[in-house]
């Protein structure tokens, strides 16, 4: 009988144990300094990790913000997959101050739970220290400024600069003047195109946006109508042309990464379409010392083509939640870690384009801030072709396809396009 | 014996409530959730409309979820029947008495102790490369031509094969410790008889595995309903119709994808009522099929 009491008293221990170690420890923080937000904690749920170039910055930002106010930033490195876990954080009411998302899900998907930073950032001149681009989106998105642009990023064709002046080739702005340029390209024994088949969708969508328009695009994605869109068969037929012409790289399309590593590693390969991240993660895989420009895809005029010059331009942005207790705190902090010094060792620390334009971009972006000023509708990731859930995998196929020459007409690829929606 | 009761339900109670709240509860409330509306998983009940068997029916009109659900058919079978075929024959060489049994068995089975990222990164890069791959350059020693595995028309094979690879180790070692159940005596009487490797293997060991080949395919059924991580390496920034699988749409459709932030729970959990309805269905055919209790030694 006292065995059993033992036993079951120890066990119960055991329980009540496990359960005080799993509710987890509890900070003391006795940091007491004096300053304008002193006993202010702000909770930060970042993006990147912390041993992330990235993350450096954010941690040297959020010290230097503790010295200079007296606030705490406790930061939790969540990771990229925050995009799975803040929605329930959010919703719950987890105690949360600022978190990293990209301003797309800002906008649309979590504009309920944000707080409304238009007073905050008219108050601080944000217009002047911002890409107005980012702003105008978000603000038709969620009907106010919700998000602080941290990380921008722009699309358009990326190319080595020492082929081109080998070659001597002046940048294109139209669709004929670039197949010019990449017939002297071949001609003088280069390979003008990389692709790998994970951005054959995003290469197919700007030719789209060239030829009918993203929103245009994004109906017949949605409703079908391929064969009857003369502009969409054209666009079609244009790759089929371009492949046929041997335009793309050797082996394209390839699977990631290998297309766009043959840029650094054969030094043959002269441009790719891409995001502008392509830039410093070729030169970081293949070792290459790459001297990289951009230009923006090239137009198609009218009656033709959209005539449209947008480019494609993203963002991982900074969001403050409604319901934090300290808004205007978590707001300075946010402006700290968005301009001027900073914003340009984050820019210079992970390659990227730096989130104020008054900094400069580092040599490897460049062109970048020049094209993001310019840009006033920026075009969405591969321009539409995402947007019916329900066919998105086959249309994706689709293209690779088409890339890999297996459609004789563009009307033999709007034909399977539309067979998607019987 | 009477205070035994109380502590067998002091004991039992914590793994009870565990099994209840971790895993019933999910169970049940996707279940239902598959008949509403819903936006978001953890969206209060409050914002749920019902929806009938509306979930359903977009799923079962969609074309990516059908091709998703063509892949993971044409996985369970082709890639069922070599995987356990594979496993068998590497099983019953391994108990006819070779020599180096211990270093055979575990070669095997290693690649099921790497991670599946690593894995499907070491066949991407480097066995699948056009220029490079270890398969093209034993083709170009032969004289031929390089093949492109990671084409739209290959990558699903390529995919498929690469999983059978790690995944026959798993499965060889069930069968080995179902052979090695089986009383040496028969056999020996057998050879006495005079029958013959193969008569033994056809008569003796295939009808007294049927117990454990029941298990394989079961386990294999669900292996093969939860194919995410080889179809999401082989598609990587986006999903493709080529290795998309009925998980990963689910996962596209729950969370969103790129450039498109749409979400659907309710969508999502008649993915998962589905795959589970599949499970419970090819357990109940198995079981009709492989009544493992007419032959007992």
């Amino acid at each position: 009988m006292n065995r059993k009491r033992l036993v079951v008293t120890v066990v119960l221990l055991m329980a009540a144990a496990c359960f005080a170690f799993a509710a987890g420890s509890s900070e003391t923080t006795t940091k007491k300094a004096e300053g304008v937000y002193s006993g202010v904690t702000l909770n930060f749920w970042s993006m990147w990790n912390s041993n992330e170039p990235q993350g450096q910055v954010v941690a040297a930002a959020a010290k230097a913000f503790e010295e200079k106010t007296g606030a705490k930033i406790n930061i939790e490195w969540k990771g990229r997959d925050i995009n799975k876990i803040i929605a329930t954080a959010l919703e719950a009411g987890e105690n949360i101050d600022v978190f990293e998302e990209d301003y797309r899900r800002i906008g649309n998907v979590y504009k309920n739970y944000v707080y409304d930073l238009t007073d905050m950032a008219k108050a601080a001149n944000y217009d002047a220290q911002s890409y107005a681009c980012f702003n105008e989106e978000i603000t038709k998105w969620a009907g106010f400024l919700a998000a602080i642009t941290e990380q921008p990023q722009v699309g358009g064709i990326f190319y080595n600069k020492e082929i081109f002046k080998n070659a001597g080739i002046t940048i294109p702005t139209t669709w004929d003047e670039f197949l010019a340029v990449n017939q002297k390209l071949v001609d003088k024994g280069y390979e003008p195109m990389a692709l790998d088949s994970a951005y054959a969708d995003f290469f197919f969508g700007y030719h789209l946006d060239r030829r009918i328009g993203q929103a245009v695009t994004t109906e017949l994605v949605k409703n079908g109508g391929w064969s009857k869109n003369a502009g969409a068969v054209a666009a079609a037929q244009d790759i089929i042309d371009y492949r046929k012409a041997g335009y793309l790289a050797a082996g394209a399309p390839d699977e990631f990464p290998s297309s766009q590593n043959k840029i650094g590693l054969t030094g043959k390969v002269a441009m790719i379409v891409c995001a502008n991240y392509v830039c410093s993660e070729v030169n970081n895989t293949t070792g290459a010392n790459i001297d990289w420009g951009m230009f923006n895809y090239p137009t198609i005029a009218a009656p033709a083509g959209s005539g449209s010059t947008n480019a494609y331009a993203g963002a991982n942005s900074l969001a403050i939640t409604k319901y934090s207790k300290n808004p205007q705190a978590a707001f300075d902090f946010l402006m700290l870690l968005t301009s001027g010094e900073y914003d340009q060792k984050m820019a210079n620390a992970a390659s990227q384009i730096p989130a104020d334009p008054r900094n400069v971009a580092p040599a490897i972006m460049n062109g970048t801030i020049e094209t993001l000023q310019a840009t006033s509708s920026p075009l969405s990731w591969s321009m539409g072709l995402n947007a019916n859930p329900d066919i998105k995998a086959n249309v994706k196929t689709n293209i690779i396809a088409l890339f890999e020459g297996k459609f004789a007409t563009g009307a033999d690829f709007a034909k399977a396009m539309d067979a998607l929606y019987k | 014996m009477r205070n035994d009761k109380k502590l067998i339900i002091g004991f039992l109670t914590p793994c009870i409530l565990t099994l209840f709240i971790m895993y019933l509860y999910p169970v049940a409330r996707t279940l239902v959730m598959s008949f509403f509306r819903i936006e978001s998983v953890t969206a209060a009940t409050s914002t749920w409309s019902f929806y009938g068997l509306g979930n359903y029916a977009k799923i079962f009109h969609s074309p990516s979820f059908k091709s998703a659900m063509w892949n993971m058919v044409r996985i369970w079978l082709v890639g069922g029947i070599l995987t356990l075929s594979l496993a068998l024959i590497f099983a019953m060489i391994l108990t006819s008495g070779i020599r180096f049994k211990k270093f055979f068995r575990a070669a095997i089975y290693m690649p099921n102790i790497i991670s599946a990222v690593a894995l499907a990164t070491m066949w991407i890069q480097y066995v699948f490369n056009q220029d490079y791959g270890m398969l093209n350059q034993m083709i170009r020693f032969f004289g031929g031509t390089g093949v492109k595995w990671l084409g739209t028309d290959l990558k699903f094979w390529a995919m498929l094969f690469s999983f059978i690879f790690g995944a026959v180790g798993y499965y060889m070692l069930i069968f080995i410790s179902g052979i090695e159940k089986i009383p040496a005596d028969i056999y020996e009487a057998a050879t006495i008889d005079g029958a013959s490797k193969v008569q033994q293997a056809m008569k003796i060991t295939m009808p007294l595995l049927k117990g454990v080949t029941k298990t394989n395919i079961t386990f294999w059924s669900i292996h093969t309903t939860t194919f995410f991580l080889w179809s999401m390496m082989f598609s990587p920034v986006d999903t493709e119709a080529a290795t998309i699988v009925p998980v990963v749409y689910l996962y596209n459709t729950v969370f969103g994808s790129k450039g498109n932030s749409q979400r659907d729970a309710g969508a999502g959990a008649a993915v998962g009522v589905v795959l589970a309805l599949i499970i419970v269905a090819i357990y109940f055919v198995m079981n009709r099929l492989f009544k493992d209790d007419d032959v007992e030694y």
